[in-house]
């Protein structure tokens, strides 16, 4: 016997399940080739603005990879290790178990570029590459405890720190009076990261990006059943660049057009994982750098922002094909000021119900109304006075997904709400004149 | 657990180090070289029957970078793995589980208070395989297991071409099972899903239903006492018949059998059967009973304890039903017939009943000295 759940599609759920996007194929992993990373690197890295910190950078994963062993001796400023370990450390694993996965990997390399030091951490899903300027005494590497090493780093005054790494991988931290040793593990069992290809990376504006980002990554389903749905799809053309989440009630999409992306033929598509875009989206609030790079293979996302390489596996699956859901004929509008709206939800979502949110927008003449109603709390309406002159309509939403869309635009200027009737889905945009992105949010609406 | 008895064995190198069943293994080795390997898999046999080791060995399989096979007469080709590869050798690191499950238990010690509720142990030799063992201390396979399945399932393998999952127990929290049904009914092209199980019935029967079954069976006696006359050359050959009839047809528990400390339980199970049969004699009972202690080494003693109970019944009752030819404890044959002839079927029956109750308070924690009194008053009441 086999139970099967039955797939019903209640009014509220976006995507069909049947009509996949191609995207993502599986083949074996080429085992990854330490000094892949060389020239290629250099030119793309040197052109990002950044020449100093990433030109150096890959010279010494170059050399780190050739000689990764010994007993790694440095100095490094407070400063700059703190920076680069507040960086990694979001990506290390707080509770787990498989003891390797809470250390840091150091790599300390010594080249005619300068002494540079190279932090790595990963959960084995992502990984981060980060370095900094240290005077080396003697190359070499070891892992330390992340969040200890952190926490400590935190506690020191400014000043230089010195690392060496004693016998049985105890790991010796000197900074003015202070002396510490912590234990670490054995290099050759730190998991093996990715390296960022040598070719077919695309360059990707930071300013854009981080919009993108921002504007839907709260729409991102939480629900590990749909693991399709557990990222955000980014969208490259040769003249635009998109970004779509969904969490099948809600859809938010967003296009930024006029952007000459270099090396993009056709429309590559790529589910980047919402930890991932998390981790991203931190890097990218953090750096001077115009623009950051891209790159993929069969498994794995690769950005380069700055110095540091975030690396994420990819997704199995394939996002739904959103295009089908996207609404065309909502010919019903109404534009009311974003700040307005927000008041009056967050008002009536007081007394909605508790699990569903779900308030009531009733639009009449030159009116739109919110209602809410629940048995125990009470029930409330406020009303927003504005242009209408279609047929009345009165459709249910929940009110957390509204809010949410008015907190991504920043709660300014005005929204236009579209819609077609009470059963189909609404379209929020932002009424801000911007031409170049095109942003919309879509909403399934709830039976009342 | 099977592993913890046996004595150091090295990882296997060839799929011909596993023994016995040969059948059922071909059967999955074919199953490898074709890419059919079931995405969900229970691997069900007794304890000590190499279910883990197995798993191990089929994990090297799928993933080994080499991929060799081997072919069979009948024109099948099976697959193997090399052993020597950086993918098996990392596999091969999870031998010793139990040795792992210390370090992992140990690492999670060493937590901040607040993650360590939260922390579950999980064994990952390879960043593609992953292994569940029951999380001490209640050793039920937990919810944030499951979810660490689930979230690492979705993600494309990192070096190996599948994803392997093994979960080394099915013993389920009631959340942790039903979570692990979505994942076992829509599996990602790229996972496979292994459960160990010494008693499948165990399993809702919705996780049953939705893996393949491979069954270790037991096996024979005589095979058995070859095997230990190659392996375990320093067991007196008196000795190895009894071993082998104790092992219950386990190749591996064979092998790691401690007949000392079997024999000690043995003694103290022997106390309570005599206690409810013949002559009361509560000051030795209760001498023994109390060196039932809280903590961990207790656990084992007295699951130790049961075990042994457990056979000893199941010999009283095929001496009852005559075959006598079936008794596993031939050591002690005259006193297991004489007890036989005390005691009726619904004794026994009820016998196995307040058995699977301490077995249940053990689980709930209840103080083992005193459960396993009350075990012996019941006995002794129920005649």
């Amino acid at each position: 016997m086999r139970p099967r759940i039955k797939l019903s599609r209640p009014v509220g759920e976006i995507g069909n399940n049947r009509s996949f996007v191609k995207a993502i194929r599986c083949t074996v992993w080429p085992e990854a080739k330490p000094n892949d990373s060389t020239a290629g690197h250099q030119d793309n890295a040197s052109a990002t603005g950044e020449n100093t910190v990433t030109t150096a950078t890959q010279d010494s994963e170059m050399t780190a990879n050739a000689a990764p062993t010994g007993n790694l001796e440095i100095t490094v400023s407070r400063a700059e290790l703190l920076r680069e370990l507040t960086a990694a450390q979001s990506v290390v694993e707080r509770k787990t178990t498989i003891p390797i996965l809470s250390n840091f990997l150091f790599e300390a390399t010594q080249d005619e570029s300068g002494d540079r030091l190279t932090i790595t951490a990963t959960d084995l899903d992502q990984s981060l590459k980060t370095s900094c300027a240290a005077r080396v005494k003697k190359p070499g590497a070891c892992t330390v405890p992340a969040r200890k090493l952190y926490d400590y780093i935190k506690l020191l005054p400014e000043g230089d720190i010195s690392i060496k790494l004693m016998d049985n991988h105890w790991v010796q931290i000197r900074a003015g009076r202070s002396n510490t040793k912590m234990v670490g593990m054995a290099r050759a069992n730190f998991p093996q990261v990715p390296e960022f290809p040598a070719s077919g990376a695309v360059k990707l504006p930071v300013a854009s990006l981080k919009n993108l980002i921002s504007k839907t990554i709260f729409a991102i389903s939480n629900e590990e059943s749909r693991y399709t749905l557990n990222g955000a799809l980014l969208v490259l053309k040769a003249e635009s660049m998109a970004m779509v989440a969904t969490d099948g009630h809600r859809l938010a999409h967003i296009e930024k057009i006029n952007e000459q992306l270099e090396g993009v033929q056709g429309e590559k598509k790529t589910l980047i994982p919402r930890k991932a875009l998390g981790e991203l989206s931190g890097l990218l609030s953090n750096t001077d750098a115009e623009t950051i790079e891209f790159a993929d293979d069969d498994q794995t996302l690769f950005f380069r922002v700055g110095g540091r390489v975030l690396t994420s596996r990819k997704l199995t699956g394939q996002f739904p094909n959103y295009e089908a859901v996207l609404p065309r004929d909502n010919n019903k509008f109404v534009i009311v000021r974003s700040e307005d709206l927000m008041g009056s939800i967050q008002r009536v979502a007081q007394f909605a119900d508790e699990r569903s949110g779900a308030i009531k927008m009733k639009l009449e003449q030159n009116e739109v109304k919110l209602s809410s109603s629940s048995t125990d709390a009470g029930e409330s309406e406020d009303s927003i006075e504005t242009p209408y002159n279609y047929e009345p309509l009165v459709v249910g939403f929940n009110s957390q997904y509204l809010l949410d869309f008015l907190k991504a635009i920043g709660n300014t200027g005005e929204v236009r709400l579209e819609f077609k009737d009470a059963q189909s889905a609404g379209q929020m945009r932002p009424e801000d004149g911007n031409e170049d992105v095109k942003y919309r949010y879509i909403l399934m609406p709830m039976r009342i | 657990m099977a592993e913890a008895e046996q004595t150091r064995l090295t990882p296997p190198n060839d799929f011909t180090a596993f023994l016995g069943n040969p059948s059922a293994v071909e059967h999955l080795r074919t199953a490898v070289a074709h890419g059919r390997l079931p995405h969900a898999l229970i691997l069900a046999g007794p304890a000590g029957a190499g279910k883990y080791t197995l798993a191990l060995m089929l994990a090297m399989a799928v993933e080994c970078e080499r991929q060799p096979r081997d072919l069979w007469s009948n024109g099948q080709s099976l697959a193997g793995f090399c052993g020597v590869c950086r993918n098996c050798t990392r596999i091969a690191t999870a031998f010793y589980l139990d040795e792992e499950v210390d370090k992992a238990v140990a690492a999670r010690e060493d937590l901040r208070e607040t993650d360590k509720k939260e922390t579950r142990v999980l064994i990952q030799p390879h960043p593609d395989v992953l292994i569940i063992p029951p999380d001490p201390p209640q050793l039920l396979i937990k919810l944030g297991q499951v979810r660490s399945i689930i979230q690492s399932a979705h993600y494309l393998p990192a070096e190996g071409p599948r994803k392997v999952f093994i979960i080394t127990a099915s013993s389920f929290m009631k959340e942790a099972a039903n979570s692990l049904l979505k994942i076992l009914e829509e599996p990602p092209e790229t996972v496979h899903i292994i459960i160990l199980s010494e008693n499948p019935g165990e399993l809702l029967p919705t996780i049953r239903s939705r893996c393949a079954t491979v069954r270790l069976g037991a096996l024979p006696v005589e095979e058995i006492e070859m095997l230990l006359r190659d392996r375990r050359p320093d067991v007196p050959p008196k000795q190895r018949t009894l071993i082998a009839r104790l092992a219950q047809g386990a190749a591996g528990r064979a092998l790691g059998f401690d007949l000392a400390s079997y024999t000690a339980a043995r003694a103290d199970a022997m106390l309570l059967l005599r206690q409810a049969t013949t002559e009361p004699d509560h000051t030795a009972l209760f001498k023994m009973t109390e060196t039932y202690r809280a903590g961990a080494e207790g656990q084992q003693k007295t699951a130790a304890l049961l075990r042994t109970l457990t056979l000893l019944l199941e010999d009283v009752l095929l001496i009852q039903s005559g075959t006598p030819e079936l008794v596993r404890n031939t050591d002690l044959r005259a006193e297991l017939e004489h007890i036989a002839q005390t005691v009726s079927f619904q004794w026994i029956e009820q016998a196995s009943r307040s058995l699977d109750q301490v077995w249940s308070g053990m689980r709930r924690n209840l103080l083992r000295s005193l459960s396993l009194d009350a075990f012996a008053g019941a006995l002794a009441t129920q005649r």
